[in-house]
């Protein structure tokens, strides 16, 4: 079966997880990565890390004891999803230019 | 120094009483707990902090709620208090306005938006029904107690059922909120 399409919150936080980041972390990634143009706010980015780490895509790493930020970071499966949404993102851009045209 | 006020807002008022709350905090009183009649600020400066009123499920104390508080905490937003009702939780939190100038936003996407509105309208539910169910109690005892009239019961069925039909507006709204959601989920993301 194919994978569904992920959404823009969730693709971007697998995106941004390939180095290890807490919460705020990605929020400000996911900011600057989209120039400002999606802004996670705290509760979507809760239940969306809670739903990853559940699916085994992302791996919560142990506690820092100092600042006591959770951190996260992507797992081979989340990878393997993310490179899956990429290439069907590609599909939906590479029909888009070619019927529309564009470059 | 340290403000009492007493006032009254129904549990279906949050957006009414947050906006209260923001005005204090936009005068310099700044909301350091509140209980079901009576909010106490603390004298700041005015605009320093910007509050946001939300309903979770369970009580403020469980364990997923409190881990939820924490993760608040990491992302500048910090709960400053919380009443518990039957199976829900009314919390406040604050942050300081210089990081959230906007306002702060805890959904950005419309599935959380869609679950928000859904615990919303659940919680409708289930205060429609305790309030029907005691107004009709109250008018039965009122109407058909062989011994005597009970002119009280009267009075709390009306006044049961006159908050029975508020929370039926609000379900109301609710409901079409979630339908519009839903509608353009269709659409977008």
């Amino acid at each position: 079966m194919p994978q569904l399409a992920l959404t823009e919150a969730v693709f971007y936080i697998l995106l941004s997880l390939q180095k290890p980041l807490h919460g705020y972390g990605i929020i400000q990634n996911v900011g600057e990565l989209s120039n400002g143009r999606v802004k996670l706010a705290a509760g979507t980015l809760y239940g969306a890390l809670n739903s990853l780490v559940d699916k085994g895509w992302i791996d919560a790493l142990p506690e820092n004891p100092e600042s006591r930020k959770k951190e996260y970071v992507i797992t081979n499966s989340g990878l393997i999803v993310l490179k899956e949404e990429l290439a069907r993102l590609s599909e939906l851009v590479d029909n888009g230019k070619r019927l529309l045209g564009g470059n | 120094m340290r403000r009492v006020v007493h006032k009254l807002f129904w549990i279906w008022q949050l957006e009414k009483e947050q906006a209260w709350v923001n005005e204090m905090a936009s005068h310099g009183y700044a909301l350091e707990h509140a209980g079901r009649l009576r909010f106490e600020f603390d004298e700041t400066e005015p605009d320093k902090y910007i509050y946001k009123e939300i309903f979770l499920k369970g009580w403020g104390e469980s364990a997923e709620n409190i881990k939820y508080f924490r993760f608040l905490e990491e992302m500048g937003i910090k709960v400053v208090c919380y009443i518990n009702y039957p199976g829900t939780c009314w919390v406040y939190t604050r942050a300081l306005k210089k990081d959230y100038p906007d306002g702060i936003e805890l959904y950005s996407d419309i599935d959380s938006k869609i679950t928000y509105q859904k615990v919303m309208a659940a919680y409708m539910i289930l205060v429609i029904a305790l309030t029907l169910g005691a107004g009709i109690l109250n008018l039965w005892m009122a109407l058909f107690n062989s011994y005597r009239i009970l002119p009280l019961n009267l009075v709390c069925a009306i006044l049961v059922f006159a908050l029975c039909i508020a929370a039926v507006i609000a379900e109301i709204n609710f409901l079409a909120n979630l339908r519009r959601l839903k509608k353009e989920r269709k659409l977008h993301e």
